[in-house]
């Protein structure tokens, strides 16, 4: 058993390799993906959220806002190129960090490792929901792009179902979170923060900004299950058949 | 006679590739006490607390008062100095293990020649070798020596690389520490020669792009070295330099 001469080599074979000076592209990918985070996707989170705020004006101000972004120069293009596949790029590449992280929160419960390993975890509830989120409400049912004016029955009959509000509220809460903390880890590693005052005065900020965020969600969920507009008439039977005919919908 | 005692429980390891066996050992509480001292009245009394004898323990040790960074292990779980880890402040029995991120040589001791690579791939010094006199350097003036201080004190412990949850085999992450001796030696008027070289460098797979901010380093480094401010600052730098290197082609 030449285990002293095989262990030596062992030794110098195992553990973490040195830095690759210089060398790969990993430096790019991880930046792209920091900076898709905040522009195009957080920008989009914004307005989306923003957007949603109108339903508590009602089903007819929320389908205008609908009509509103169908209406946007390029529309098809700009959905792609700033939504879907940044989305997509940041969340299977938000994976790939995630799997090669190893945590450590059960030795070390400091709440930087707590906010690491949560940014992990929101951000998987946040792929997962987007993506059943975009089949259900973008790609499969009423097409909106087509009959922006169902968009309030459209979203009304998938929250109707208490197991998709659920999922709706936790995604929302989730995703506000992993966005405002989101802020805070791009000024950190993009050396904005470089001090420790500022990086406290920023988490509160960002605190702020994430819980107005969540909350602004919630009130839009609530216009959708709230007693304000039960049952909203243009369900599906008349948007789509109606809907060729009468292109501007309802206005009650 | 009710002497007070100190209890441990040291992982065991004969080599990189034997099993690891946790070993029981009572010793004499005296004032003052640390896991360093404990361990070498271990080692050269190696009897287990069931009065069996045992093989000496090994570990890395040397000045005993927190600055050559030898002793670094893992007590009670945690990785950190075991000559300013003072029992009397430790819940026993005090757990004693290597650290879980370098190659194992035996017992305590680990190999922690990575920390030097990356030293070395960062260029980490002041470069003033030569064939003949460099005469006086530069004038280093006050305000900048104490913005480096704390960064100079750095022991390579590598307490930082062990608590990290990004420095693993998967990505090969420079760690916390290297990135602060770049921020040192690019601050140094002769040093920062090799600035630019020191930010490609970091640039590099296994660069501080792997840093996930955890900030685990800064509440683990022993010597409170600022750590996170060095991260974002070098972070910074490195991302001016890769967009300097684009346009410029």
């Amino acid at each position: 058993m030449a285990t002293a001469q095989s262990s030596a080599a062992h030794t110098v074979e195992r553990g973490v390799q040195p830095l690759r000076a210089g060398q790969g592209t990993e430096f790019l990918w991880r930046k792209l993906h920091s900076l898709l985070g905040i522009i195009p996707i957080g920008a989009f989170l914004l307005e989306h959220i923003l957007s949603n705020f109108e339903a508590l004006k009602g089903p007819a101000a929320y389908g205008a806002q609908v009509k509103f972004l169908n209406g946007l120069p390029l529309v098809r293009v700009l959905e792609w190129t700033f939504i879907f596949l940044p989305i997509l790029y940041h969340g299977v590449y938000g994976v790939y960090i995630w799997l090669r992280g190893k945590s450590n929160l059960v030795y070390y419960p400091w709440s930087g490792n707590w906010m690491y390993t949560a940014q992990r975890y929101t951000g998987l509830v946040a792929i997962l929901y987007i993506g059943q989120h975009v089949i259900r409400q973008r790609f499969m049912g009423v097409q909106l792009p087509e009959h922006p004016m169902a968009a309030f029955a459209k979203v009304q009959q998938e929250l109707a179902n208490p197991w998709m509000l659920a999922v709706y509220i936790v995604a929302m809460i989730a995703i506000c979170w992993h966005f405002s903390y989101g802020i805070w880890l791009f000024a950190a590693k993009w050396g904005l923060t470089p001090g420790v005052t500022a990086r406290k005065r920023l988490g509160y900020a960002c605190t702020v900004f994430g819980i107005i965020l969540a909350v602004m969600g919630l009130a839009s969920i609530w216009a959708f299950v709230g007693p304000r507009y039960p049952n909203t008439p243009e369900n599906l039977p008349v948007s789509y058949l109606a809907a060729p005919a009468n292109p501007g919908g309802i206005s009650i | 006679m009710a002497t007070k005692t100190v209890r441990f429980e040291i992982k065991r390891q004969a080599n990189p590739d034997a099993p690891a066996v946790w070993e029981n050992f009572e010793l004499e509480w005296r004032p003052g006490m640390n896991v360093i001292s404990a361990m070498m009245e271990i080692a050269a009394n190696p009897v287990t607390a069931d009065g069996r004898e045992t093989t000496p323990i090994t570990y890395d040790s040397n000045c005993l008062e927190e600055i050559c960074g030898s002793c670094a292990m893992r007590i009670n779980g945690k990785a950190r100095m075991a000559c300013s880890s003072l029992v009397d402040n430790l819940e026993q029995p005090i757990r004693v293990e290597p650290l879980s991120k370098f190659p194992l040589v035996r017992d305590l001791q680990v190999d922690r020649h990575v920390l030097f690579e990356n030293l070395m791939a960062v260029k980490a010094w002041v470069p003033v070798d030569g064939t003949y006199d460099l005469g006086s350097g530069p004038r280093v003036f006050p305000q900048q020596q104490e913005a480096n201080y704390p960064l100079s004190n750095c022991i390579s412990c590598t307490c930082c690389m062990e608590v990290c949850p990004q420095f693993n085999e998967g990505t090969g992450f420079v760690g916390a520490a290297t990135i602060a001796q770049v921020k040192l030696f690019n601050n140094h008027p002769t040093g920062k020669v090799f600035k630019e070289d020191r930010l490609r460098a970091l640039a590099g797979d296994g660069g501080i792009q792997e840093c996930g901010f955890a900030q685990n380093c800064v509440e683990a480094c022993p010597k409170q070295i600022p750590l996170t401010n060095a991260i974002s600052d070098v972070s910074r730098d490195v991302i001016i330099q890769k967009a300097k290197d684009f346009l410029r082609g």
